[in-house]
């Protein structure tokens, strides 16, 4: 056991925040529509064009083929900085682009995954069907193979920024006949394919500005060829990067909300009084999330450790299930804080914007009952 | 970076858990009478093996490694729910080395001395090199030679004596012997200044390390359990309502076990967040003891409920845990003293 980082891992550290500290977009970062296209791609690019893109990502693809703990450093830092998180190139970057490293044949590598990193290429996310939620496998959406092409027909919803991507990650099901689990693929789907209809759906932050989509395809044509890792394998293909591809990436958040909770202090002890703070349940409240916020860096150092032992495992889950329920007792206790003001333009007080986004956090990815039976079940080994 | 022990602390493990499982297993509560233990027959074996003398340095007679082994094998204690009189000796031997009385420091580790331990009770403390005051609770002390008190200024090695209206009372965790009594102004055998050591912060990170035992024990006791017993034809942690208690133990479990790894590393390099880190672990590690154990009993039903069960004993020795050098509610307080560390 030991805290340290190599020297080259502190040189890194210190070139990281240089870099960061000097080309972190200015300005408040807009949640909405063309505009946050426009701000997510030109930072993803910046990140690209200086080199900093795809930290664990192979070099032949664009990346930097460097191990996790560069990858933490990196998260770290980026948090520190108070960089922006640009959740336009999330999907792409977290799960389409690692589950393409991962199981991708060489001419799917080649095309899709730099596109990714430079962020030329926005990736949006087909799994949920309006009846296939939290039960993902029994899923509808069909897929016909007719001659080398797959000819798809259905329905997916809950496709974050849709309207704004030019990728999908798809979950059709390739043989019907087959048990539920084994019939699946997971297929690259192109947006701008004909017989496919977008729905707009808003969400509870913006009720006037579109944010998810619900996508019809009626008989859509992609290449049989845009399949990965192999046909009726998409359920195992899906599930492998899920997990802890997502956990990593959490990492940057679980510092974002350290700080935040230092700056809640700072305001509290201002709204309150920093004498009365300690016997006041505000007080009492900031001081367990204070712990919770060490307890949940230190899961990330150990989630980190277990990966570089080669053995990521299902106890990530563990970690993700801790800082998502952490984040919304943050962002309510937040609200606390600020008291009435709080009731008044949520959309230009991030405090107030970030507590109501963050009720996805439970539900996003699995919900975190659904995240409670894997821990039951594939960590404890309990029976299903 | 790296939280998973190494291979010489993983042997340190082994050997430990392999030793408490034969000699300390959790049923020998049943054999005993109504109150107290006799584990102070372990503390001669444990010494010899060098388990007590962890973080002493060897000339003083110890092993001389860090804060990290010895959060190691007070998790396995936890795990055996071992007399708490083995923080009297653990903490006592650092004070004797720390003080330089080596013949102490080497009766300590070879189990010849006995130390009970004080935990104050609601009036105010007087701690310094030359009194030492206040009115507490002694833990393990009906056998003592020496009593441990500490507190955020010191640490001190009080000979028993000293203690004056010594009452036994009924103890809720009746593993453990418990008196009240009252310390008139004392000049300790021997006092550690806060500023000289963090013996305190290294009680708190010990006492959480201990914690996260009972919190990851009671889980794989409810585990177990869920997976056994049968109702409507199914094993009950097949049911969601089972099944996700299990996995509630389980998240705290590896928040409580991850932060007191960190924070025992922080501790041995003496960073200046180390009471920041070791508060939060306690924070979290107590937490995670007293729901486990309050979750292990409701899964295992009517017989969690009973005596005979060993359920309640990690429920009662969580409460123990919460209190000794500060309960959650003064934890809390504190760590919302401290200002924001810097890494």
């Amino acid at each position: 056991m030991d805290l340290h980082f190599s020297a080259e891992d502190q040189q890194f550290r210190e070139m990281a925040r240089d870099w960061l500290r000097d080309n972190i977009p200015a300005g408040r970062r807009p949640h909405h529509g063309e505009e946050m296209r426009t701000f997510d791609t030109a930072w993803q690019k910046t990140q690209f064009d200086a080199g900093w893109a795809g930290i664990s990502w192979p070099t032949e693809y664009g990346g930097l083929g460097l191990d996790l703990t560069r990858q933490l450093i990196w998260y770290e830092e980026y948090a520190r900085a108070g960089a922006p998180d640009n959740h336009l190139c999330f999907v792409g970057l977290n799960h389409a682009g690692p589950t393409i490293v991962s199981h991708g044949d060489e001419h799917q590598k080649r095309k899709y995954l730099k596109p990714v990193l430079s962020g030329e290429s926005i990736w949006c996310q087909g799994f949920s069907e309006p009846n296939s939620g939290s039960d993902l496998a029994s899923l509808s959406t069909r897929a016909e193979i007719d001659g080398d092409e797959l000819v798809i027909t259905g329905s997916k919803i809950w496709t974050s920024h849709g309207h704004l991507s030019d990728m999908q990650e798809l979950l059709v099901r390739t043989d019907p006949d087959a048990p539920k689990h084994k019939g699946i693929s997971w297929v690259i789907f192109d947006m701008k394919v004909a017989g496919l209809e977008l729905r707009p759906i808003n969400i509870m932050t913006a009720p006037n500005l579109p944010h998810f989509v619900q996508c019809f395809y009626d008989e859509a044509r992609i290449p049989l060829a845009n399949v990965v890792g192999g046909l009726n394998n998409g359920w195992k293909i899906a599930m492998s990067t899920l997990g802890f591809e997502r956990g990593t990436a959490q990492i940057k958040d679980q510092i974002r909300y350290a700080h935040l909770v230092e700056e809640m202090i700072t305001r509290a002890k201002k709204r309150f009084g920093s004498e009365n703070l300690h016997t006041d349940e505000i007080g009492s409240r900031l001081a367990q999330l204070r712990a919770d916020m060490a307890a949940a860096r230190a899961m990330t150092y150990m989630t980190v450790s277990r990966a570089k032992a080669g053995n990521p495992g299902a106890e990530s889950s563990l970690m993700r299930a801790m800082v998502g329920q952490v984040q919304q007792k943050v962002r309510r206790l937040a609200l606390d804080i600020i008291g009435p003001e709080a009731l008044e333009n949520p959309d230009e007080d991030d405090w107030v914007y970030f507590y109501l986004r963050t009720f996805s956090t439970t539900i996003a990815a699995g919900t975190s009952q659904i995240q409670r039976n894997i821990i039951g079940e594939r960590v404890l080994g309990l029976p299903k | 970076m790296n939280l998973l022990p190494d291979s010489q602390q993983q042997q340190i493990l082994d050997t430990l858990s392999g030793l408490l499982r034969e000699k300390a297993p959790i049923d020998r509560f049943r054999e005993h009478g109504e109150v107290g233990n006799e584990d102070d027959r372990l503390w001669p074996i444990l010494g010899d093996l060098g388990f007590l003398g962890l973080g002493i340095s060897d000339s003083f007679g110890g092993v001389g490694l860090s804060a990290a082994e010895e959060v190691l094998v007070y998790r396995e204690f936890g795990n055996q729910l071992l007399s708490v009189g083995v923080f009297g000796l653990t903490l006592g031997a650092r004070i004797a080395a720390l003080g330089g009385d080596d013949t102490m420091c080497r009766q300590i580790l070879s189990g010849s001395l006995i130390i009970g331990v004080a935990s104050s009770l609601h009036t105010p403390v007087q701690m310094s090199e030359t009194a030492c005051a206040g009115a507490f609770h002694l833990f393990e002390a009906s056998k003592a030679d020496l009593i441990l008190l500490m507190n955020e200024q010191g640490a001190a090695l009080i000979t028993a004596d000293q203690f004056v209206e010594r009452k036994s009372v009924k103890p809720m965790d009746a593993i453990l012997t418990l008196e009240r009594s009252q310390l008139p102004a004392s000049r300790p055998a021997l006092w550690i200044d806060a500023s000289d050591d963090a013996l305190h912060t290294r009680a708190i990170l010990l006492a959480s390390a201990y914690a996260t035992g009972i919190a990851a024990t009671t889980q794989s006791m409810a585990v177990e359990y869920a997976k056994i017993r049968e109702q409507f034809g199914k094993p009950i942690g097949s049911f969601q309502a089972v099944k996700h208690l299990c996995a509630e133990m389980a998240i705290r479990s590896e928040a409580a076990q991850s932060q007191c790894l960190f924070s025992a590393l922080v501790v041995a390099e003496d960073r200046d967040d180390k009471d920041f880190q070791a508060i939060s672990s306690k924070i979290t590690s107590v937490d995670a003891a007293l729901q486990n154990a309050a979750s292990n009993i409701q899964i295992h039903g009517a017989f969690g409920f009973t005596a005979e069960a060993n359920a309640h004993h990690f429920l009662k020795r969580a409460h123990v845990m919460d209190q000794l050098w500060g309960d959650l509610r003064h934890q809390r307080a504190r760590l919302l003293s401290l200002p924001t560390p810097a890494t």
